[in-house]
């Protein structure tokens, strides 16, 4: 299947979802253009122009420091993406191969297995913070804080799914065909993971925003300095009542990026093989 | 009167805006205590015409394009739903292929049959559990008394088909369709159950459709036989004179690919190709890209049933001649 | 002086522990196949008939080593192979190859068809380089009737006869000795089952190829065997030729099973 009858296939009669694909599209031309679509540097102080309503020549309104919130927003776009993608490849390495190597065998399984199964005892965002203490605030760190956390899940569902191909036919016929175990787990039952991969990284980048947001917001996350939606909800929340408009876009923004990614990811969930939407639609 | 008489039916499936016929003007008709064979391999049209006289194409993809199905005098595509379901599972009823999967795993089998039986008849608790321990007698359960309250997974898949039979023989219906009942089975078992099929018939008076890809089944258990080819009843007759005088090259062509145990060929009379998918679409006689007779009317026109013998019809050109 | 088996098993037998049904219920042990011995000489074919759960498939999967077993032996070329570990096995998987029953479920869908194909040989080092395998793929594909061209399609694309093919194709790809058939023709409708066991049939004589085949339908096994096995319940109860089997059963069991196959009548058979 070429990627165009793909994509068509995802979103034929998912209007709701294409038009999330198409926000997601703009975000991400947000983040790449960042230092040409803003209008100003995201750190460059005003401090005639402070709190100014939106308008001309500041967009989206200023900052307690007179900062334009609309570039900060655009860069914050970018902020969002490193997060996001960041997040969802941690996740997915860690994550996926604890997953699958557990399934495949069986007594590292029952150890690491176990060790998921203590982090996933952990609300979400408890373990993010327990380990955001640990380490200096840096976008590294958060991506990397994130992307454990989201580890868990994805190992879980990887390793109930690789369970199941491992006892697929065709598996018993690459042994019988004298194949090792590299070429068992890497050509013979990754590929078959492609599809639940994808709907699994879009949801993981969905949640990656929430909690990194969440993080920002009690100043765990990003450092300060950093340009992120989150940041700008945690600096600018006792100005609800003078400047709600500090508030409104960063939070319109975080709200719509992630309905947008789940939106997608529903509907790749829904136009993947048959035989694996029970297992990922749990999560 | 026949019990139950199809005419014309047509089915398609819509796919992508098309409408692709699976079952094209089909008929046939079914007289009280008579067994209809309709035999055919995968894809052949013969598990979707038993759906559509069951009225369970409802509300799928599939869809009845026309035809109507007469039962006991009543058209029953005309029937409003709840006329419909007063019918299903009472005067007709239907055994399906998986055991394992057409039983509610949750529920003792004795509920499942009192279940039919207090849907369709004003019958008290106790009533219907006695009823329900004559039904697993009359299928030949063994110690009825305490497998009443077994769940599906405590039977064996033999017993478990026969507890299905029980469930639609409750009402004691006029007509059974049974669905590859016995192709998930082992043929030791399949004689059983096809033979209590069978005694059950003679007690009952029941008229059985039973759709097979063993033409072994059908000729031991039918009067009747309808061969399915790509959605058209293509040869129909009795048993008898299906077995003596058959002429339709797929039929034939069918019997000779079995493995019998009673010859020793070195080859197997193989039909050559495959049968094409339903998007494919083929002219005139459907079975001409893989039959050895072919000439060229088979490549222009559809051929009709005709009548070779009395209670024999063959849809081919060269029918009686080949 | 006997003719030394190419398989000879002696006393096999391989266990399963059961599921415990209940919370604090014991496992139990299932003798899936239990005691049992055959041999198979060179060139001739073996057919291991039962219902279903009698173990014939067990037998199969041990041989191939997907399972492990409990005793016996089983000499291939005279060597136990039981007792090898998989690295010491897998070069003498190229000579017992396996063909499996559901022709869906066997091929692996991401693959196309010569990635399937071209995979044995370059495990056992039988291509140097995807061209000379790409060779032996279009082949071997002529060899059961598809055209070389389908090698770039994926398992989808094709109907369960065409899919069959394939996973023989696989199998003779390599050039066994011994090939055990896991109910290989089963899945299939009854116009293409003829045409792959015919195929299966005439490769296995071209290739004086030693086969087990398992399978729970006696006119296929009449139609291919030289021998046929009965197993009952994880032991085999009779063991003869084929025209001894059919003609003259001694086994009850043997004689129940050959009474239940509903018989088509034959008036018409040669056309």
């Amino acid at each position: 299947m070429t990627l165009r009858t793909t994509i068509a296939a995802v979103f034929r009669g998912r209007k709701l979802a294409a038009l999330g694909a198409v926000w997601l599209c703009i975000i991400t031309v947000a983040a790449i253009g960042a230092q040409f679509i803003a209008p100003f540097d995201p750190l460059e102080i005003d401090p005639i122009a402070r709190l100014s309503e939106p308008g001309l020549p500041y967009l989206f309104g200023t900052d307690h420091f007179g900062r334009d919130t609309f570039s900060r927003a655009v860069y914050g776009a970018r902020m969002a993406l490193i997060i996001g993608i960041g997040s969802v490849l941690v996740a997915l390495i860690c994550g996926g191969l604890i997953g699958l190597l557990s399934a495949y065998f069986s007594t590292l399984g029952h150890f690491l297995m176990r060790i998921i199964d203590v982090l996933m005892a952990f609300p979400a965002l408890l373990l993010a913070l327990v380990l955001m203490t640990l380490l200096e605030r840096s976008v590294i760190n958060t991506v990397i804080v994130i992307g454990i956390v989201y580890a868990t899940t994805t190992a879980r569902i990887f390793f109930g799914m690789t369970l199941k191909l491992k006892n697929e036919v065709f598996i018993d016929a690459a042994r019988c065909s004298g194949a090792g175990h590299g070429s068992i787990l890497f050509r013979h039952i990754l590929p078959n993971l492609w599809s639940p991969l994808l709907v699994q990284a879009s949801f993981i980048f969905a949640f990656a925003q929430l909690q990194a947001a969440a993080l920002d917001f009690l100043g765990l996350g990003l450092p300060p300095e950093v340009a992120s939606w989150g940041n700008m909800l945690a600096e600018e929340k006792i100005y609800i009542t003078r400047a709600p408009w500090l508030l409104m876009f960063p939070g319109a923004l975080i709200i719509l990026s992630v309905f947008s990614m789940n939106l997608v990811g529903d509907a790749m969930r829904d136009s993947i093989d048959p035989r694996f939407k029970n297992d990922i639609a749990g999560i | 009167m026949a019990l139950l008489e199809i005419n014309n039916l047509s089915i398609a499936v819509a796919s992508q805006g098309q409408l692709l016929p699976v079952v094209t003007d089909c008929s046939f008709s079914v007289a009280a205590h008579e067994t209809l064979g309709v035999v055919g391999e995968s894809g052949c049209g013969k598990s979707l015409t038993a759906l559509a006289i069951m009225g369970l194409l409802e509300g799928s993809q599939v869809n009845i394009t026309s035809g109507s199905i007469v039962f006991d005098g009543r058209d029953l595509l005309q029937l409003r739903p709840a006329q419909r379901r007063a019918i299903m599972g009472n005067q007709m009823a239907m055994v399906f292929q998986e055991p394992m999967t057409s039983l509610n795993p949750v529920y003792r089998i004795g509920e499942q049959i009192t279940e039919v039986l207090q849907q369709h008849r004003k019958i008290t608790h106790r009533e219907s559990r006695q009823r329900a321990l004559e039904l697993l007698d009359l299928v030949k359960i063994p110690h009825p008394q305490d497998r009443i309250d077994s769940y599906p997974h405590q039977l064996s898949g033999g017993q478990r088909q026969r507890v299905m039979i029980a469930i639609a023989m409750a009402c004691e219906p006029a007509l059974l369709i049974a669905d590859e009942p016995t192709t998930a089975l082992d043929v030791t078992v399949q004689k059983e159950v096809l033979d209590l099929m069978l005694d059950l018939q003679t007690r009952t008076g029941t008229s059985i459709i039973l759709i097979s890809h063993d033409l072994g089944v059908i000729a031991e258990t039918c009067d009747e036989v309808a061969v399915m080819y790509r959605g058209r009843i293509i040869e129909k007759a009795t048993t008898a004179s299906l077995f003596a005088n058959m002429a339709h090259p797929y039929t034939r062509g069918l019997l000779a690919s079995i493995p019998t145990i009673d010859t020793d060929n070195d080859w197997l009379q193989a039909i050559p190709g495959r049968v094409p998918g339903i998007d494919e679409k083929v002219n005139g006689c459907p079975f001409h890209p893989r039959c050895a007779h072919t000439e060229t009317p088979c490549t222009q026109t559809a051929p009709r049933l005709i009548d070779t013998h009395p209670h024999h019809a063959v849809r081919c050109h060269f029918a009686g001649e080949i | 002086m006997e003719q030394q088996a190419l398989l000879q098993v002696n006393h096999l037998s391989t266990h399963f522990r059961s599921n415990p049904t209940g919370l604090f219920r014991r496992a139990g042990l299932i003798k899936a196949v239990d005691d049992i011995s055959f041999f198979i000489n060179r060139g001739e074919v073996l057919s291991l008939v039962g219902e279903s759960g009698c173990g014939k498939t067990t037998v199969g999967r041990t041989l191939t080593k997907l399972q492990p077993s409990s005793g016996g032996e089983a000499l291939f070329h005279g060597r136990d192979i039981l007792p090898l570990s998989q690295s010491v096995f897998r070069p003498l998987r190229r000579e017992i190859q396996m063909i499996f029953q559901d022709p869906f479920a066997s091929l692996n869908p991401r693959l196309t068809i010569e990635q399937t194909l071209a995979e044995p040989l370059f495990i056992h080092k039988l291509a140097a380089d995807s061209n000379q395998a790409r060779q032996q793929v279009a082949d071997i594909l002529e060899q059961v009737g598809l055209d070389a061209s389908v090698m770039k399609r994926h398992p989808h694309e094709f109907s369960g006869g065409q899919r069959q093919r394939i996973g023989i194709a696989r199998v003779m790809i390599v050039k066994p000795k011994l090939i055990i058939a896991d109910e290989a023709v089963s899945a299939l409708d009854v116009s293409i089952q003829a045409q792959v066991l015919n195929l299966l049939k005439q490769l296995q004589q071209e290739h004086r190829l030693s086969m087990l085949f398992i399978s729970h339908d006696l006119g296929v096994v009449r139609h291919i065997s030289d021998r046929v096995a009965v197993m009952y319940r994880g032991k085999i109860v009779e063991t003869a030729s084929k025209p001894e089997i059919f003609s003259n059963p001694q086994h009850a069991y043997t004689k129940k099973l050959l009474a239940a196959i509903p018989r088509v009548p034959t008036l018409q058979r040669a056309s």
